[in-house]
């Protein structure tokens, strides 16, 4: 067999070892199954939400059901059965806690298993965590510390109560609750998410993250992120997720809205590690995702950055919607589509203002029978002067049987403005290989340094934290898999 | 021929000439030189008439004319010609084509007639074998593939085939080697006139060696601070740029 | 290259009127339409049924001619012609036409001559053109103006078989011409095709190629000139079913006043076709206030032991050269000229055929002289 074949298979027994599949045994409380008026209002109080919020969810709610699934060339999935799932599930004894002390210890044990030791982040990291456990916030912490810099970092049902004029001032502003299909839905049923709000002038004293894990059995995922940035402030989000090992598919439909006014930037980064179907295309999450960002205002920056290894198909275009005048949006992704996967992402820059950057590097590996997908809008609209893109977007194919495609949309109204696109495709060379091997450096490690290395310009993106957790990813995901 | 009054010129509102005066007769031979950064370049280009030079303050008057509201093509019909440090390749366009539009377009704005393909060719061949351009390069797409060296023979053709009052050379010698420098520092000499003025924009004193100045300009930081003759460029040679500017400031 | 002779011609009509029948006129909410909405250009009056008409300026001796409207094709007719009944305006042509013309090369002639053949009057058309093996020849073909043709051309190359052709569609403001054109590619043979085009109301070149063997291979390029409120739309797909072919592709494009150029190109690579090579190159240079540039360079790779790479970039001309020959006494506008034509240049130095690619550069000197 040759190096390449023998990688070939290798990359092929990796799937079942999928170190995060487990159930946590708690007690979980649930809405009934189904969706209707009722589980909304049910969602609504139990969140203990104010009216205007339940009435915001209700229109959602009706315009959904008016509403078709979209279509997607290239993406296939058995047909959801939106009543066949629960909408809300919440541990039963989990009312918001303020410090770790106070958490059920098997909560905190399922934390462990995810590798995700509080007590060391705290500690060592300084990066304040939002664990949210299916559905429900379990505990925030280091707030007093961004309670000093005037940094708000809370679940949104919190926000929901608590700041309720910047909510409504945002929601719902940068993805309107009719902007699609599961962007509404979300828009009905969203149990909880993070609010984030930077004020004047704030460069935020630490990395925000927050990790989420579905658990209980057929229940979608649906968070809701509004991020703030007021004028002339800085901010670092980190996303992260894991997902036990299910045979019902399970549905994420998430939306995330970014708002960046005068001379603020936020900088979004995500490492995705749903639970991608085992081998044979059985289980594994479907993740429909809207995610977008509004430079709203001049000189403002939005920067999405995304290693995606997970889930068994992916639908999701992180887009910059560049309006304020010299404004700029960048995208960073690696998509890593292995076994049956599927997977149809991209990001849509679109440049309103004058003067405006955006800068795509696209990275997809695809592996096993899997379909990795790359679609991408660049739009100029007329009067956005001098606007420049630059896009990267390039393919490595392990194996034989897989796909990579590349469909970019260049799209330009205005004569000053200056857009270049460069996609290319290729596989782990032999003789790339061979020197590797040749040098004293074993095949697993040569695979997963030559993907590192295609990888580079987008992992030099991430937060300290994160680069090293998703260069394991990498590796982990392509393990006997070549390039 | 060239007076240049208290130049103030930006470059992406950053102000790069702080107040440069300079004046040249015609038949004389000036060099500027300077350490990087002293705005040298920009001398030149807002002399040639590039967009984003803007003069903010002071004056540059050729021949009495006020240079700064004339447009390019305006000047190099009248006599303007900048040999530049990075000549630019334009694929699609042959050598021989450029030169003979650029040569009937200067003498169409001047109120001359336009000189036949033929008068064209004879004119341009003559002129390129004293600066060994070959035949070939002539055919081949302006500066596409050209070398260094060839790039610069090139733009010292073309000063002979234009024949300019004034000649402004922005670095000429810059990635030369020593025959090459020897080839095109006769080209020049060769075009000395005493109805021309030259100024030769360098960083090193070795092209003065063979094209030797009449006077010697220091930039520094955006303005002049030192004059001399041409034992001037010894003495930088020897004691370096700080040392002189250092002196001045 | 297998025959197609399975199904009798009246079937594949019949297959044809059916697949029309169910899609209907494009319209912008069609994906590939979406630049170019077929449906509001023709308003009302839709695609009609009129019979589009050819006309032979020039056939070189030794090249076979069919009208199709004839009965009892020969079986080289039979063989291949109507192989293709899945794309919506070919349906379309398919469906309505009942006229058309075939020409056959016979195998291992090299014909010089090229061959005229013009598309002209309002309407639907077939045209069918067979290299068989070895066989070359260059085809000249001319669009004629009217409200609305739309034209439906088979190729088929034989194994070694060598097809230069060229179109020129004129800029016109009112027409609305259409054209589909699916070719196949045998081993070892070579189709070049260079498209020109001047804007029209709406004007669309489709291109669908098969590189069905070992060796085959394609080479596109096409320069558009749009002014006024000019639109030009190509859109290829280049499937390599086999290992070893080789495709480029090279369109530019220069928009002024409220012209539109789109280029969706498509290379698909099947599983298995190892050692394809496939290049593509789209660009456009806007120079009016509304003027439009959609580009879609798209890939679909299946097989991993491929080069395919692919570059698109729109923007104005370059300010250094510019500024260079400026420099050198050569008025703006001037310069501009040259520079668009430098920036056309590579585009038409892919036509192979001296006489031809002199007539383009002519018509495009005239185009570029009158752009805003």
């Amino acid at each position: 067999m040759s190096i390449a074949e023998e990688t070939r298979t290798q990359v092929a027994e990796i799937g079942e070892k999928y170190k995060y599949g487990f159930i946590t045994d708690i007690e979980m409380e649930r809405a009934p199954k189904g969706l209707s008026e009722d589980t909304v209002r049910y969602i609504s109080a139990k969140k203990g939400e104010p009216e205007w919020m339940l009435e915001w969810r209700l229109g959602a709610f009706k315009r959904w059901q008016a509403m078709k699934e979209p279509k997607w060339a290239r993406v296939h999935y058995p047909k959801i059965d939106y009543q066949n799932a629960y909408y809300y599930a919440a541990p039963k004894n989990t009312p918001l806690k303020q410090s770790l002390d106070e958490v059920d210890p098997k909560l905190l044990e399922t934390y462990k298993k995810l590798g995700i030791p509080l007590h060391e982040q705290m500690a060592l990291a300084g990066v304040a965590v939002d664990a949210v456990f299916d559905s429900v916030s379990v505990a925030t912490t280091f707030k007093e510390k961004l309670n000093e810099a005037g940094v708000i970092f809370c679940p949104i049902s919190e926000a929901i109560r608590d700041y309720p004029e910047l909510v409504q001032k945002y929601l719902g502003s940068v993805v309107p609750v009719t902007d699609n299909f599961f962007a509404t839905l979300n828009a009905a049923v969203f149990s909880d998410g993070t609010f984030v709000y930077v004020p004047k002038g704030v460069r935020c004293p630490m990395e925000l993250s927050t990790y989420f894990r579905i658990n209980a059995s057929e229940t979608g995922q649906f968070e809701r992120t509004l991020i703030i940035a007021d004028e002339g402030s800085y901010v670092s989000y980190l996303e992260g997720c894991t997902a036990p090992k299910r045979d019902e598919n399970q549905l994420h439909a998430a939306v995330v809205e970014l708002v960046a006014l005068d001379n603020a930037e936020i900088k979004y980064s995500t490492v995705q590690n749903w639970y991608p179907g085992d081998e044979n295309g059985v289980g594994g999450i479907y993740n429909f995702v809207t995610k977008r960002g509004d430079c709203r205002g001049r000189k403002s920056k939005i920067s999405w950055t995304q290693v995606e290894t997970g889930s068994a198909i992916t639908w999701k275009y992180p887009s910059c919607i560049l309006r304020g005048d010299d404004s700029v949006g960048e995208f960073y992704s690696i998509a890593i589509a292995n076994h049956y996967q599927q997977a149809d992402t991209g990001t849509k820059m679109i440049h309103l203002g004058a003067n405006t950057k955006s800068r795509i590097i696209s990275k997809g590996i695809s592996a096993g029978k899997a379909q990795n997908t790359y679609r991408g809008l660049v739009s100029v609209y007329g009067k956005a002067k001098n606007a420049r893109n630059y896009t990267q977007c390039d393919s490595l194919l392990m194996g034989a049987d897989c796909g990579a495609h590349t469909v970019p949309y260049i799209e330009s109204r205005n004569k000053t403005a200056r857009i270049e696109h460069e996609a290319t495709t290729s596989k782990i060379a032999e003789d790339q290989l061979f020197y590797c091997l040749a040098r004293g450096i074993p095949q697993d490690e040569a695979v997963s340094l030559i993907v590192n290395g295609f990888c580079k310009e987008v992992l030099q993106q991430l937060p300290m934290e994160f680069a090293v957790e998703a260069q394991k990813l990498v590796g982990i995901s392509l393990e006997g898999s070549v390039g | 021929m060239l007076e240049i009054k208290n130049l103030h010129v930006a470059v992406d509102g950053k102000e790069i000439l702080k107040g440069l005066s300079l004046n040249i007769h015609a038949g004389q031979v000036h060099a500027i030189m300077g350490p990087n950064g002293s705005g040298k370049s920009t001398l030149s280009y807002v002399l040639a008439g590039r967009a984003g030079y803007d003069i903010t303050e002071g004056s540059i008057l050729y021949n009495g004319e006020d240079l700064g509201a004339l447009a390019p093509e305006e000047r190099a019909a009248k006599g303007v010609f900048l040999a530049m440090q990075y000549p630019v390749e334009i694929p699609g366009v042959t050598t021989m084509t450029f030169l003979k539009t650029a040569l009937n377009s200067q003498r169409r704005a001047r109120g001359e007639s336009d000189l036949d393909a033929v008068g064209v060719l004879k004119l341009v061949r003559a002129k390129a074998k004293t600066l060994n351009v070959s035949e070939e390069m002539l055919k081949r797409a302006l500066n596409v593939g050209f070398s260094g060296g060839e790039k610069k023979r090139l733009e010292i053709l073309q000063m002979a085939i234009f024949e300019p009052k004034l000649a402004i050379l922005d670095e000429t010698d810059s990635g030369l080697d020593i025959d090459a420098l020897r080839l095109v520092a006769e080209g020049v000499n060769a075009l000395r006139d005493p109805s021309r003025a030259m100024l030769v924009i360098t960083h090193y004193q070795r092209l003065l060696d063979y094209i030797v100045p009449d006077r010697i300009h220091v930039l520094a930081r955006g303005r002049i601070v030192a004059e001399g003759g041409k034992e001037l460029a010894l003495e930088l040679e020897a004691k370096g740029y700080e040392h002189i500017v250092g002196q001045a400031a | 290259m297998t025959a197609l002779a399975t199904r009798p011609i009246e079937a594949r009509k019949a297959e044809a009127a059916s697949v029309w029948q169910s899609h209907g006129v494009p319209h912008r909410r069609v994906e590939e339409w979406k630049y170019s909405d077929l449906k509001t250009a023709l308003g009302e009056k839709g695609v009609g049924a009129d019979l589009a008409e050819w006309r032979v300026a020039s056939l070189p001796a030794g090249v076979e001619m069919f009208d199709l409207s004839l009965s009892n094709p020969p079986d080289w007719v039979k063989t291949h012609f109507a192989a293709n009944t899945g794309n919506v305006m070919g349906a379309a042509s398919l469906a309505l036409s009942a006229g058309g013309v075939a020409f056959r090369v016979p195998k291992d002639a090299a014909i010089v001559a090229p061959l005229k053949l013009d598309f002209t009057g309002p309407g639907h058309v077939r045209g069918l053109l067979v290299l068989e093996e070895g066989a070359s020849l260059t085809l000249v073909e001319g669009v004629g103006l009217s409200d609305f043709r739309n034209v439906g051309f088979e190729i088929a190359l034989n194994a070694r078989a060598r097809l230069g052709h060229v179109r020129i569609s004129p800029g016109a403001g009112n027409s609305v011409l259409v054209e589909e054109a699916f070719i196949r590619v045998a081993a070892g043979a070579s189709y070049r095709g260079h498209f020109a085009s001047f804007g029209s109301k709406l004007s669309r070149m489709e291109l669908q190629i098969a590189l069905e063997g070992e060796g085959a291979e394609a080479h596109l390029s096409g320069v558009s000139v749009l002014d006024d409120r000019r639109h030009s739309d190509v859109t290829s797909h280049v499937i390599h079913r086999h290992g070893n072919t080789n495709s480029t592709q090279l369109f530019k494009h220069v928009v002024g006043g409220r012209g539109q150029a789109v280029y969706q190109g498509k290379v698909t690579v099947a599983k298995g076709a190892n050692g394809s090579d496939s290049s593509q190159t789209a660009k456009a240079l806007l120079l009016g206030e509304a003027a439009e540039a959609d580009l879609k360079p798209e890939l679909e790779i299946f097989a991993d032991d491929v080069k395919c790479a692919h570059g698109a970039a729109v923007g104005d001309l370059d300010a250094e050269s510019l500024f260079y020959m400026r420099a050198r006494g050569i008025p703006e506008a001037e310069a501009r000229g040259l520079l668009l034509q430098a920036f056309l240049e590579d585009a038409i130095a892919e036509i192979a055929a001296t006489d031809q690619r002199e007539l383009v550069r002519t018509e495009l000197l005239t185009a570029l002289k009158g752009i805003a």
